[in-house]
């Protein structure tokens, strides 16, 4: 069986975090990596020195790629992803969260994307946690009945205590970069909801740093508390918590809880949920959804947040900054 | 390390960083006192006195304060230091602010201003020849700067370990050129070159194809009964733990966060017969008196 020829856009620390783990996964060949860095690619040159190392996508083109990996900043994905689709003839194409940067250009990658009938998938990898999805299982088997209000948040310690305007902004504000993790697990859990209103406060110039917003479904409505500047979280941190008729149900990245009336509370730790994979690299959800994708692509299988279902989180986001 | 085939108990550094992987929610509610320098060299100092043979942590500001404070309080009654570098949340927070090529000019220039000459010299040669080899070393030479400008002539550094991230990345992307290098460069420094990682199997694989002698370096990885980030599962690292006898192997996440009590811990980690060492973090006092009893007791003796 030949090898899968994977080609990185962007050589940050998601770039070398993917293109390492690829590196592990069975019939896959990261061919080739693209940065506009001349310092990043000198040092890329030396650590891959089986890759083409190039600095503009163009000359990607004659690689015959068989899927391409975004880990450019948000704000390159539409141009790049839109060169990799109409320029380079790439079908199969994985996106760092989020699709983009807009509502607007998610939808026309979306577009892209079905008129090249490849697999496409967004690294929305809190799906993959071992405590989420679990969290999901148990939401399906109606452990909770019928579901009430929920609530999701999305804090890290980021800037705290900064009160200037950094490079890391373009990260695209707080809402793209950790916001968009608890607004997809929500999406994933409850299905579609609408935003009614919105709060969003700058600490750094014109930034974007904290943001509250309700949202009601078809059956129940939710609250979202998101903020890069919290003190004491040194790790970004998500949290559902979840209530329904029958009790109620939290999860973070550490632990699941139920808690019904008149029972001892189910606690299911993060040790005891399996989370093992063949190589961990960061948290072992990138080689989860690496592997999904990959798998999705020699299977010929549609992979799962595909950039349809993930460009429902560029809509919300949308709505949010239109409201507030 | 111990040549004696007496087992090492060391001390970690996780809950002076808040780190706690079992619950956030539980490293939040400790309070900031842990995170002081003093109370820190305290929790140290205790579990030295009670069995601890040294001290395992990332080169931070935080860390190199408690060696600080250790040196003044312990007279020249040197703990085993076993050092990993890079503190990659330092390093992954600055990215944030400042982009990766931000992030690696920031860390030049904390080279090349550092007042260690070799360093400085060591940081040029990397600007010009942007080798990892030569990014490696300049930078190993920084850290190694700080601490032994933190510890004195009265400690000594027993081992410098590279991080898991960098680790990994090394066996991912068969950088065996720059394993090797780096392993002749801290033992002509002489200390005992380490690796972090979480692939134990995949590591030792790695290190014997590419003819690494397991006999001078120190390897810490996770080994725990409940199998917790022994990947890709516990049977297989357990298998690749008995085919390197000879290895300097310390066990870390021996509780998986917490999920485990110390006695099953303890139990564990006696049963794997080629473990050399544990490493346990401790958060109060009590915690630290009772821990490396128990360890020295159950585990050493």
């Amino acid at each position: 069986m030949s090898k899968l020829k994977v080609a990185i856009v962007g050589l940050g620390k998601m770039g070398l975090l993917h293109s390492s783990i690829l590196g592990i996964i069975p019939n896959v060949e990261v061919v080739a990596l693209c940065d506009k860095s001349f310092v990043l690619r000198r040092i890329a040159k030396k650590l891959f020195k089986r890759s083409a190392v190039v600095d503009d996508l163009e000359k990607l083109q004659n690689l015959s790629l068989d899927c391409a990996y975004v880990t450019a900043p948000i704000p390159a994905h539409f141009p790049i992803v839109n060169d990799l689709y109409s320029k380079i003839s790439v079908s199969n194409v994985f996106v760092e969260k989020t699709l983009a940067s807009s509502w607007n250009n998610a939808d026309q990658l979306c577009a892209l994307s079905e008129k090249n009938r490849g697999v496409n998938m967004v690294g929305y990898m809190k799906r993959f946690s071992v405590t989420f999805s679990k969290a999901k299982s148990l939401l399906e088997e109606n452990i909770l009945g019928e579901l009430d209000s929920f609530r999701g948040s999305a804090y890290s310690s980021d800037f705290a205590n900064i009160n200037q305007a950094s490079q890391g902004l373009s990260r695209g504000g707080v809402l793209s970069d950790l916001g968009s993790h608890i607004i997809d697990l929500a999406l994933w859990f409850f299905g579609d909801f609408k935003v009614e209103d919105a709060v969003i406060k700058s600490s750094m110039n014109n930034s974007e740093d904290e943001v509250t917003f309700k949202v009601r479904g078809s059956n129940l409505t939710g609250e979202f508390d998101v903020s890069w500047c919290k003190e004491n979280y040194r790790l970004p941190n998500f949290a559902l918590t979840v209530h329904g008729d029958k009790g109620t149900l939290t999860v973070n990245d550490s632990n699941v809880i139920v808690e019904s009336s008149g029972k001892k509370p189910l606690i299911l730790y993060r040790p005891a949920l399996n989370d093992n994979v063949p190589f961990l690299l960061g948290d072992p959800e990138y080689y989860r959804e690496d592997e999904h994708f990959i798998k999705s692509i020699l299977n010929g299988d549609s992979a799962e947040p595909s950039f349809r279902t993930a460009s429902k989180v560029d809509y919300i986001i949308d709505k949010v900054k239109k409201e507030a | 390390m111990s040549g004696s085939g007496k087992k090492l108990l060391l001390v970690g550094d996780n809950p002076f960083h808040g780190i706690s992987h079992l619950s956030e929610d539980r490293a939040r509610a400790r309070g900031s006192e842990i995170n002081m320098p003093d109370f820190a060299a305290k929790l140290v100092q205790v579990s030295l006195e009670n069995g601890a043979d040294g001290f395992m942590f990332s080169v931070s500001e935080t860390t190199l304060s408690i060696l600080r404070t250790l040196r003044k309080n312990m007279d020249n009654n040197s703990p085993l230091l076993y050092a990993i570098v890079p503190y990659a949340y330092e390093y992954v927070r600055l990215a944030t602010h400042l982009g990766t090529v931000g992030l690696a000019r920031k860390v030049a220039k904390q080279v090349i201003f550092s007042a260690n000459l070799r360093a400085v010299g060591a940081g040029l040669k990397c600007i010009i020849t942007m080798d990892p080899k030569d990014i490696l070393k300049a930078y190993l030479l920084y850290e190694v700067s700080r601490i032994r400008s933190a510890i004195g002539k009265s400690f000594s550094l027993e081992s410098i370990m590279l991080h898991e991230v960098v680790t990994e990345m090394i066996i991912a992307l068969n950088l065996d050129w720059l394993a090797k290098s780096y392993i002749k460069y801290v033992s002509d420094l002489g200390i005992k070159p380490g690796f972090e990682t979480r692939n134990f199997a995949y590591l030792v694989d790695k290190f014997q194809e590419w003819g690494i002698d397991f006999k001078k370096i120190v390897i810490t990885s996770a080994f725990n009964g409940a199998g917790f980030q022994m990947n890709p599962s516990k049977e297989i690292c357990e298998a690749a733990l008995t085919r390197v006898p000879e290895s300097n192997v310390i066990a870390m996440s021996i509780l998986a966060s917490g999920y485990l009590k110390l006695p099953e811990a303890a139990q564990y980690s006696k049963s794997l017969s080629n473990i050399k060492g544990v490493v346990v973090g401790v958060s109060k006092e009590q915690h630290a008196y009772e821990t490396f009893n128990f360890l020295r007791e159950k585990f050493r003796d």
